[in-house]
């Protein structure tokens, strides 16, 4: 239809979800929350014009609409000398095993109920006799996309997930706290809601009594979310080629250049079995690949979707993404991951003499600039090899350029976040300010 | 609209919800960014659908259907009634909800509505923004401009009786150039938002934010890296905006007292700030981007005194915390659309003004730092805990703003940040923002006047 409209080059991409909620708050049950979404976004290319509509309906009349107002935007837009064409199909495409689970398909209500409650009594057995209060949260979802475009790419796959998390509250005689923990895994038999409930409950309990310290210059430990946060946000989007094009990525003239120590490595890889981010095509149903990042501290490979590879003229590493039907394809991670070392978190604590553990933040770096400010929103001191006590308002300062150099050590605990796949690491120091 | 929000409460309350409320949405978006002169985005967006919630004892039920028709309502309506029916037994605490009845239908008046308004003049529009910060300096190596409008109808309606329509109309214009002089990279953000047609995007300010930006980002090429330390700081209006949004904003949502998620639990009507400081969440603004005349549960909005002269005043509520909590509602349940369910949020959230001069403000500070414009910021309410970050800022030495900084954070504890608040400025601005909770986006507003805190972490490199 776009193309009868006069569009040179059409894709359509269909996005359905289904998704089912039970949430806990003050340690009981009560919401449920059954989420069925479809949609479709209509990308219409008239002579390097691009113009793009979505809708929330899967009803004619609604995708007539969202096609002339795709036509209509592109006539009205202003040509990309640099765009070329839509991806066109191969047949390299290698399909992913265990992205879906015919078992979270078929979870019931009263399932998911179950789990929610073995989650919140998992959390309540370590915070016995302490005043206390749970959130949890149980959710299935299921999803399917597809990719349709003039150029003869035609796809679909269906997914699974289960995510369980616990976050209580805990109250002590002259202090408030609260963490959480979480599982996302699209395999029913890795569910383990007795360890969210356990973790979530020991990890608010770790940061009662926190303290500040006298700042300075110091290593630091990111355990996994620390490190996700700092590096599977903070690095992974300075590698996206179109920052990079632009000149807005902290790496922006480093490609081949050593950047970072040679204890790091990182990988892209969308085809890891069972991977969250793992699929067999990208947001423009383009065939998936594992793309090495940082090989020995040298920064090898950027990420690009089709359009930022045909600028460059480089291969397409498949790495478009979408937030479903409602936007046009940018690039992002699939599974981000950093080779592991050796060692425990205590193992990696236990070399330091003075410093902190970054084990949660939710800060990231200037993209531009690289300097990264960070609170430790879980954090704790350092002494003697030892952790003494959890930290309040207490700020880490680096520029990503020096913490990528700076890592002295990577440990073997990882550990999958929604941001990457990650063990913690040790930089040998950063400016700690503490009040 | 209104036989189909009839046919889902019946069904729902047939079912055996006891309470049932019904939102029909019709919105569409325009998005159009250029990148460096060029197209980036063109974008057009229709949500259409229904968000049914039923209730029962004390356990709620969520769903939302696209298929607007009497018999897609009615299941929909059904199933979630069911859903909550299965709930019912696993819930600890039973209440009721209650609210007063609202009926009404506001039409929202604009001058230039955004479908009066071609593609190609809004187009022209964010061409000139883009070439105006990319032909400000040399130094200007890449411009992002970016338009977004949102045109937006609400059907709202509960078993109590209330029947709401609503209008709304947001259009926005950000500019973000970025500035290079030798490896030193610097990019900025500045955007203008607030609730009108598109005769707020011809306004000075707004047709002219291009080189507002550029010239911020070319300034901050000369700005040096802040040194890590306890700082007298001086907030400007967007950034005390953001601080008191963040550092205390969000915990005054009522939901955390039903969660027992709030380090205010127990402060209502006691003194958590000097007699000075009053905070104040205002929806009943006109034409600001966070304004609505009913909430998403339609009920009526009122301004809320957050804290009013040093004392914990007023909670954000929806009808089910105000119900359990047997307060007030004010109407400040909010959802990002029809797909999400509402929960207490903030509006326009600014401190009221007192009676420094800014000069006079700045001059008595000896040595400190001048922070302004905000980057992002967060908070965890069960802690206190809460960080933010300026995009700027001017380090003062001897009552003078001096060397100008970048990316600067603080971090702090709301009970603690607010009693070190000790001087507050006569002047006031709000900013546009977007508010994010539990994975909903809502438009708001953040402001004040300047203020200063004594003695405050902030980040360095």
């Amino acid at each position: 239809m776009a193309e009868k409209l006069g569009a040179s080059q059409a894709e359509a991409y269909v996005g359905q979800s289904h998704a089912f909620s039970i949430e806990a708050e003050n340690s009981a049950i009560r919401n449920a929350e059954e989420t069925v979404d479809a949609g479709i976004g209509i990308r219409a290319v008239i002579d390097k014009k691009i113009g793009f509509a979505f809708v929330t309906t899967l009803s004619d009349d609604d995708v007539r609409e969202a096609v002339e107002k795709s036509v209509i935007l592109s006539r009205a837009s202003i040509p990309d000398p640099d765009f070329v064409s839509l991806p066109s199909g191969d047949d390299s495409y290698q399909p992913v095993n265990g992205l879906y689970d015919k078992e979270i398909a078929a979870l019931s209500s009263e399932e998911i109920a179950d789990m929610i409650i073995r989650v919140i009594d998992s959390s309540r057995q370590v915070l016995e006799g302490r005043s206390y209060a749970i959130s949890a949260g149980v959710q299935s979802s299921f999803g399917v996309n597809a990719v349709v475009n003039s150029l003869g790419i035609s796809c679909s796959e269906s997914r699974t997930s289960l995510f369980l998390s616990s976050s209580p509250v805990v109250k002590s005689e002259d202090d408030q706290t609260t963490s959480y923990d979480f599982q996302l895994t699209r395999d029913l038999s890795e569910a383990n809601p007795e360890h969210v409930g356990e973790s979530g409950a020991e990890r608010t309990l770790s940061l009662l009594g926190p303290r500040i310290i006298e700042g300075g210059e110091m290593p630091v430990v990111f355990a996994p979310l620390g490190a996700a946060t700092v590096i599977g946000r903070g690095f992974a989007g300075a590698v996206y080629a179109e920052e990079v094009q632009k000149g807005r990525s902290y790496v922006s003239d480093a490609f081949g250049d050593t950047i970072a120590s040679e204890h790091l490595e990182i990988v892209d890889d969308a085809l890891l079995p069972s991977g969250l981010g793992s699929r067999t095509f990208d947001a423009e149903g383009y065939p998936s690949q594992k793309t090495l990042i940082i090989e020995k501290g040298v920064l090898k490979g950027l990420l690009h979707n089709s359009y930022t590879a045909n600028k460059d003229k480089v291969p397409n590493t498949g790495n478009a993404s979408r937030p479903s039907y409602s936007g046009l394809p940018s690039i992002s991670t699939s599974n981000f991951i950093i080779k592991p070392g050796s060692g425990t978190l205590d193992d990696l604590v236990s070399e330091i003499d003075r410093g902190v553990v970054c084990r949660n933040t939710a800060d990231r770096p200037n993209m531009t600039t690289g300097d990264l400010s960070a609170m430790l929103y879980e954090g704790f001191y350092i002494e003697r090899g030892e952790i003494k006590h959890p930290l309040k308002n207490t700020l880490i300062g680096i520029n990503m350029r020096d913490l990528l150099k700076r890592v002295t050590r990577v440990g073997s605990d990882t550990r999958t976040t929604l941001a990457m796949i990650t063990p913690s690491f040790v930089i040998e120091n950063a400016t700690v300010t503490s009040g | 609209m209104e036989d189909l929000a009839q046919a889902a409460i019946d069904a729902a309350l047939k079912t055996g919800a006891s309470f049932a409320d019904v939102r029909i949405e019709n919105s569409t978006t325009t998005i159009i960014e250029l990148n460096d002169g060029i197209t980036r985005q063109s974008m057009a967006s229709r949500l259409r659908g229904a968000g049914i919630r039923a209730f029962v004892d004390g356990a709620w039920a969520f769903a939302q259907t696209t298929n607007l028709t009497r018999e897609g309502l009615k299941e929909t309506a059904e199933s979630v009634a069911k859903l909550a029916m299965a709930t019912r037994n696993k819930v600890d605490e039973r209440f009721s909800i209650d609210g007063p009845v609202y009926e009404d239908k506001v039409e929202l008046n604009v001058r230039r509505p955004f479908e009066s308004v071609t593609i190609d003049e809004k187009m022209q529009f964010v061409q000139l923004i883009d070439n105006q910060a990319r032909e400000f300096d040399p130094r200007i190596v890449s411009t992002r401009t970016i338009y977004g409008e949102l045109t937006s109808e609400l059907y709202i309606a509960n078993s109590i009786g209330t029947r709401v329509y609503l209008q709304n109309a947001i259009p926005r214009i950000i500019s973000v150039p970025t500035a290079k002089d030798g490896p030193n990279r610097q990019r900025i953000q500045q955007s203008i938002s607030l609730r009108s047609g598109f005769e707020e995007m011809e306004t000075e300010a707004a047709q002219n934010i291009g080189v507002t930006a550029a010239k911020l980002a070319i300034a901050l090429l000369s700005s040096k890296a802040a040194e890590g330390g306890m700082y007298d700081v001086v907030l400007d209006p967007a950034l005390n905006g953001v601080v008191t949004h963040e550092a205390f904003g969000h915990a005054t949502e009522a939901d955390n007292w039903i969660s027992h998620s709030t380090v205010l639990e127990d402060k209502i009507n006691k003194k958590v700030g000097p007699e000075y400081l009053s905070i104040s969440d205002d929806p009943t603004l006109d034409g600001k981007r966070g304004s609505t005349e009913y909430d998403w549960e339609g009920t009526k909005t009122k301004k809320r005194h957050l804290v009013k002269d040093g004392i914990l005043t007023d909670l954000l509520h929806s009808l089910e915390t105000s119900s359990r909590l047997g307060l007030e509602p004010n109407g400040a349940a909010r959802s990002q659309s029809f797909m999400h369910v509402p929960q207490p949020r903030m509006s326009n959230t600014f401190m009221e003004p007192k009676d420094w001069e800014v000069d006079e403000l700045i001059e008595d500070t000896k040595q400190g730092i001048l922070l302004c414009s905000f980057n992002y910021g967060y908070t965890q309410s069960a802690k206190g805990q809460f960080m933010f970050q300026a995009s700027y800022g001017y380090v003062i030495e001897n009552g003078e703003r001096g060397t100008m900084v970048r990316d600067v954070s603080l971090a702090g504890n709301i009970l603690d940040i607010l009693t070190r608040i000790d001087a507050i400025g006569k002047d006031f601005e709000l900013e546009a923002g977007t508010c994010g909770k539990d994975g909903q986006s809502v438009p708001t507003m953040t402001g004040g006047p300047h203020a200063r805190i004594r003695q405050v972490p902030v980040g360095g490199m």
